[in-house]
């Protein structure tokens, strides 16, 4: 005999980002409607030996949210998940008793973890020559330390997992936790990730791969530039975005002010190459959220493209977007708002999943920056360069592809 | 270097957990309970580290017990003595 699932549905009622375009609600909107970079020559001691010299630094300082004692414990990429987290409860107004506490959980994405932590590790044992580490090494970089860090300060005992699929990780943890409200194992998530990765070994080891951006000769700013002719690659970022989803029902009980609905999430991967994706495999991503939503495709008025800027990447999006879409591809909107952001890697999904919020909210669509250069293969509405205004903005996807072929696409619905 | 006694390792300590909670120095004393201060049992690990280097010596694992500041200034000092052997 089998169970019946329940089929809640599933809202967006807070919100919260560490990013390169700001810490707050308000400077995030304005700066992603108003196409304002944050990508920058790298400020670290290292970026002589760089390369690639640019990247998307958040203006994150722990110290200015935590005690020493407790950021002190945490790697970067877990403070600020853990302030996002804060943020985003506090955005819900969500009253924390003792049983959503147990009804509640934390899915979280990060690509590399605590990356800072292990790389300081190293440079203590191999560069300096010392010949122990701090005790703390294992607990700051493990890929769960985030989710734990969370868990831990918020008291929440549900379930807690960390999604690591490079590029697409939060995308799927918050595709991931929408489901479990769904079928009603949980009536609160905390879902999101977080990401920061700009350290001298992980630079190079992306450096080597040759997929990061050429800094623009005028504007390190606008080195990002998704879906051009002459786009380079893409630009590592860094920062943590979290949502609070919550049941529909549970939401409207608390008078829950509602940004947003998951109405449909859809996974697959390209099982193609470590690197390469394909336009089958993003177009059965697509696919899958569309029948997920149970939504027609002619319904997506906007997406929020992985868009990173290589040049595979923006041409096999491309292609896979008029897979799924056919004749509708030409009528819809994309942008790949990585042009002022950057690539937050693990954290990116949940980012551009909170702009596309923000962009339905706003009745704004965010502008890709950087494209003056058309590109053949790329020949959709990308909203080049400034935002476009979109009153009846009711259903939007926001799309996360990544290297291990795993894509993940999310539709967000409006709330009335 | 002349070995410190018990009260001046104390000291030295009492700078660290201060710094590291960051609270008065003042209001460590010697029989200041660790965990009473704030400290769980990370916390002494690295405070043990960071005393480690130092006071240069090598705190073996199979350390006793340890619940007031006094305890670990008292381990400190015996190692700093057996280690400069």
């Amino acid at each position: 005999m089998t169970k019946p699932l329940h089929q809640n549905r599933v809202v967006v009622t807070g919100l919260s980002a560490v990013s390169p375009l700001g810490n707050t609600l308000t400077e995030l909107t304005q700066n992603v409607f108003n196409g304002v970079s944050g990508i920058k020559r790298l400020d670290t001691a290292f970026v002589d030996k760089l390369d690639c010299k640019i990247a998307a630094q958040a203006n994150f300082n722990p110290e200015d949210y935590f005690s020493k004692h407790k950021f002190s414990m945490l790697d970067r990429t877990s403070q600020m998940a853990l302030q996002t987290s804060i943020g985003a409860i506090k955005n819900a107004n969500l009253e924390m008793s003792d049983t959503l506490k147990s009804r509640m959980g934390i899915y979280l994405g990060t690509g590399m973890g605590g990356a800072n932590s292990i790389e300081e590790g190293y440079v203590r044992l191999y560069k300096e020559g010392l010949n122990r580490l701090k005790p703390f090494t294992v607990l700051m970089s493990m890929n769960n330390a985030a989710a734990s860090a969370i868990a831990l300060e918020h008291q929440i005992t549900g379930p807690n997992l960390t999604f690591c699929t490079a590029c697409s990780s939060s995308a799927v943890a918050v595709g991931e936790a929408s489901r479990l409200i769904r079928h009603g194992y949980a009536d609160a998530m905390l879902a999101g990730g977080a990401e920061s990765l700009l350290t001298f070994g992980t630079i190079k080891a992306w450096e080597a791969l040759r997929t990061l951006a050429e800094e623009d000769i005028e504007d390190p700013g606008r080195s990002s530039k998704p879906f051009s002719a002459d786009r380079t690659g893409l630009v590592l970022g860094e920062g943590a975005a979290m949502l609070v989803l919550e049941s529909f029902e549970h939401a409207t009980a608390r008078g829950a002010i509602i940004h947003a609905e998951i109405i449909g999430y859809g996974s697959a991967n390209d099982s193609n190459h470590i690197t390469q994706p394909t336009v089958n495999g993003q177009a059965t991503t697509i696919l899958a959220a569309l029948a997920d939503a149970g939504l027609a495709a002619n319904a997506i008025q906007y997406i929020n493209a992985h868009g990173t800027a290589t040049k595979l990447n923006d041409a096999t999006e491309t292609a896979a977007i008029k897979q799924a879409f056919g004749d509708h591809a030409y009528k819809l909107s994309v942008s790949s708002t990585k042009s002022m952001h950057g690539h937050l890697m693990g954290a990116a999904g949940a980012l551009e999943a909170l702009i596309t919020i923000l962009a339905m909210q706003n009745n704004i669509l965010p502008p890709t920056i950087n494209l003056t250069n058309p590109d053949p293969d790329c020949d959709l509405d990308y909203v080049p360069n400034v935002a476009k205004t979109l009153p009846n903005l009711e259903y939007a996807m926001s799309n996360s592809f990544a290297f291990g072929g795993t894509g993940a696409s999310l539709i967000l619905k409006k709330h009335d | 270097m002349t070995t410190p006694t018990v009260a001046e390792v104390s000291q030295v300590l009492a700078k660290m957990i201060a710094d590291k909670l960051e609270i008065d120095v003042a209001t460590i004393k010697p029989d200041s309970n660790l965990e009473a201060l704030g400290l769980d049992s990370l916390d002494v690990f690295d405070l043990i580290f960071n005393a480690e280097d130092h006071f240069h010596i090598k705190v073996p694992n199979d350390q006793v017990a340890i619940s007031t500041l006094q305890d670990v200034s008292v381990l400190v000092q015996r190692l700093i003595v057996e280690q400069k052997k």
